[in-house]
């Protein structure tokens, strides 16, 4: 009886100790795949040569709840997708800077600009432009609104804009602005004062 | 062989606690989603309104937030200052009384006089706790209420004695249970074989008599009444199946023996041939159509584990927006117009489970309620979505329902902005991609409110809010002719 008692706890202590031994194992894991996930965020788009042209962008303003329309020139990668990314991570360098009167996450950039159908551009993001984006209705509408406005700006075909956030559709940007919806360019126009 | 026994205790002990460390190990590093459980609440019962308040445990014993308590019945204006936290508390047409705490420390003052709380005083992201024990007290002296406080079942009775119901037991041709409320009453109700069940979640129903009676009746054999966590429930026990009936609008309830089951068709007699084919059938009594009303529902955002926006370290956009709405809703009040609260406590509601409540309850008017310390006064928004020649009678499309109303919204919204213009304050109208407002099926504006100056606490002062709650109850009291009454 004695020796019974003795295997049957002998045989749970194995079983609990392997259970722990493939918890930690999950543990390292996950945290292999988060540092995978962060060092893939941060793609470096191939250089671009030729010569400069010119780029609109709708700079967003907290202090007056409107985007600002801004000209200037850059070299532009050629393939369609790649410039529209180019064009949207100029944007948000403008958002990261110091003295921005629209301050968005730390680290915040775009991982890819996937063009479907010639009409509808995916934006996917990565996690710090999300997790890192100051909450608010108008906050968050006005870099929605930046994001899509400047896309068809910049590439007059784009009609419809989602936005993802690393390769996944999220229900709010910060809390508030709806990501699950295709933002239609002409709609979003009303969204904001334009301010030439 | 005795010495084997000894070993074998030996190692049995050595396993057993080798076991529980490696099952506690593996439960800490396997168990990735633990389920948070279910929060405690107290429910405060006043004459105003009826709310419940988180109790969380700390330091071994039940805390209630100060602010959380006091505020669905008057202004509370709270200002943690360092470790010292000062409230004023002014009971809608009173005068204001005051409390004052230190975090960690168990001496106080409370209207003026000192006060002991018998534990140490919290002060935890600018939110201050009392233990749950004084909270009768509390609420004595600086909300000058007389309370009757059930300590079991969390139950606190304020301004107003609990509402005693009695049972009557009437045997006429058939026994039936009456049971008699003050006031209306509207419980959920279930019923299983043999049991009739009531649970009362916002009246303060306790029984006249004793808990538990028994009747020396073949059919009702009993009633028991139980308080716990927050709740009332009666129980009505039978030998057959039983039904409950309101009468008197709602201020009784009958229970008695529920109908028989109507026997399977296969057995049902045929047609008699004597029996008059035109015997006319019996039509149902005519439905009182019920009254159209109007009523605003306003919608704090964020709430429990989503706080929303971090205004300042200390402040909450889901803590901004209660208090808001609940000065919003007094404002209306004030204009003769009935609001609702969505959420009336720090709870969690999802996006859709927002939307399917305000639809469920036809509104007249969504209000959303937000708080960000971007851009400057107050924002109001509409939906962004394009307007649609829908008819509003109509099954709407769920993720573009607000399309049928848009033009409404935006009468809504401008007339708020009228009202923010006059008071000088500044404000901008937008339309935002903003849930749940695209799912409403009723005229919805959001309102978000942001600090008017450089002074980003400013935007959780009393003037402030009040300010921008008049404005929004004035906005939505000149546009009320224009808006459709629904029918509930």
């Amino acid at each position: 009886m004695t020796r019974r008692i003795l295997l049957v706890f002998a045989a749970l202590v194995i079983i609990a100790i392997g259970l722990a031994f493939y918890a930690l194992q999950l543990r390292r894991k996950v945290a292999r795949d988060e540092q995978l996930a962060a060092q893939q965020q941060i793609a470096i788009a191939p250089p671009a040569n030729g010569p400069s042209t010119p780029v609109t962008l709708y700079v967003a303003s907290d202090n007056n709840g409107a985007l600002t329309k801004t000209e200037m020139n850059a070299v532009l990668p050629a393939e369609r997708s790649e410039r529209d990314r180019s064009i949207l991570r100029g944007l948000l360098e403008l958002y990261l800077q110091p003295q921005t009167s629209h301050p968005i996450g730390a680290g915040a950039d775009i991982r890819d600009v996937y063009v479907m159908g010639d009409d509808t551009a995916i934006v996917d993001t990565n996690s710090a432009f999300a997790d890192a984006h100051p909450s608010g209705v108008l906050a968050e509408e006005l870099t929605v609104a930046s994001i899509v406005t400047t896309l068809n700006a910049n590439d007059a075909r784009i009609a419809k804009v989602k936005i993802l956030v690393n390769g996944q559709e999220r229900e709010t940007l910060a809390g508030h602005a709806d990501l699950r919806r295709f933002y239609l360019a002409s709609n979003v126009g009303q969204a904001t004062k334009d301010v030439p | 062989m005795s010495l084997f026994r000894r070993t074998s205790r030996r190692y049995l002990v050595v396993l057993a606690v080798a076991a529980v460390i490696a099952t506690a190990f593996v439960q800490r590093h396997l168990v990735v989603h633990a389920q948070p459980s279910e929060p405690s609440q107290l429910t405060v019962y006043s004459p105003q309104t009826t709310y419940s308040v988180p109790v969380l445990e700390k330091n071994g014993q039940p805390y209630v937030g100060l602010v959380e308590l006091l505020e669905p019945l008057g202004t509370v204006d709270a200002r943690p200052d360092g470790k010292k936290y000062k409230l004023r508390y002014t009971p809608p047409g009173g005068k204001p009384r005051e409390a004052q705490f230190t975090e960690g420390k168990d001496k106080g003052k409370l209207a003026g006089n000192g006060y002991k709380l018998p534990g140490n005083f919290i002060l935890q992201s600018g939110r201050g706790y009392i233990p749950l024990a004084v909270v009768p007290d509390v609420m004595l002296r600086l909300a000058t209420l007389e309370v009757e406080y059930h300590p079991a079942s969390r139950r606190l009775f304020a301004g107003n004695p609990p509402e005693r119901f009695t049972l009557e037991l009437r045997k006429d041709t058939t026994s039936r249970l009456f049971i008699s409320f003050p006031a209306a009453v509207n419980p959920s109700i279930s019923t299983e074989a043999g049991h009739v069940h009531f649970t009362f979640r916002r009246e303060p129903v306790i029984p006249a008599g004793a808990d538990s009676v028994k009747f020396s009746d073949p059919l009702i054999t009993g009633a028991t009444f139980s308080e716990q966590a927050g709740v009332a429930e009666l129980d009505v026990l039978g030998t057959a199946p039983l039904m409950a009936n309101f009468a008197d609008g709602g201020k009784t309830i009958i229970v008695a023996a529920a109908p028989a089951p109507p026997p399977p068709v296969a057995q049902a007699p045929e047609p008699s041939a004597q029996a008059p084919s035109n015997v006319p059938v019996p039509a149902p009594p005519p439905q009182k159509p019920s009254t159209p009303r109007f009523l605003v529902l306003i919608d704090p955002a964020h709430g429990g584990t989503d706080v929303g926006a971090a205004i300042t370290p200390s402040l909450a956009e889901k803590d901004i927006v209660l208090a808001l709405a609940r000065r919003v809703q007094r404002e209306l009040a004030n204009r003769g117009i009935a609001a609702s609260l969505l959420r009336n406590s720090d709870v969690a509601l999802s996006l859709d489970q927002r939307a399917v409540a305000v639809n469920a309850a036809r509104p007249a008017l969504y209000v959303a309620l937000h708080a960000a310390n971007t851009g400057r006064g107050v924002h109001v928004f509409t939906s962004l979505l394009p307007a649609a020649n829908l008819s509003r009678q109509d099954f709407l499309p769920w993720d573009t329902a607000q399309s049928a109303f848009i033009d409404l919204s935006g009468s809504v919204a401008g007339s708020v902005a009228a009202e923010l213009e006059a008071r000088k304050m500044p404000y901008t109208t937008l339309v935002a991609p903003l849930r749940p407002l695209n799912n409403v099926a009723a005229p919805a504006i959001a309102i978000e409110i942001a600090p008017a100056t450089d002074k980003v606490e400013e935007i959780a002062s009393a003037s402030y809010e009040e300010q921008v709650a008049q404005s929004i109850a004035a906005g939505i009291a000149a546009i009320r002719g224009k808006l459709p009454e629904v029918r509930p």
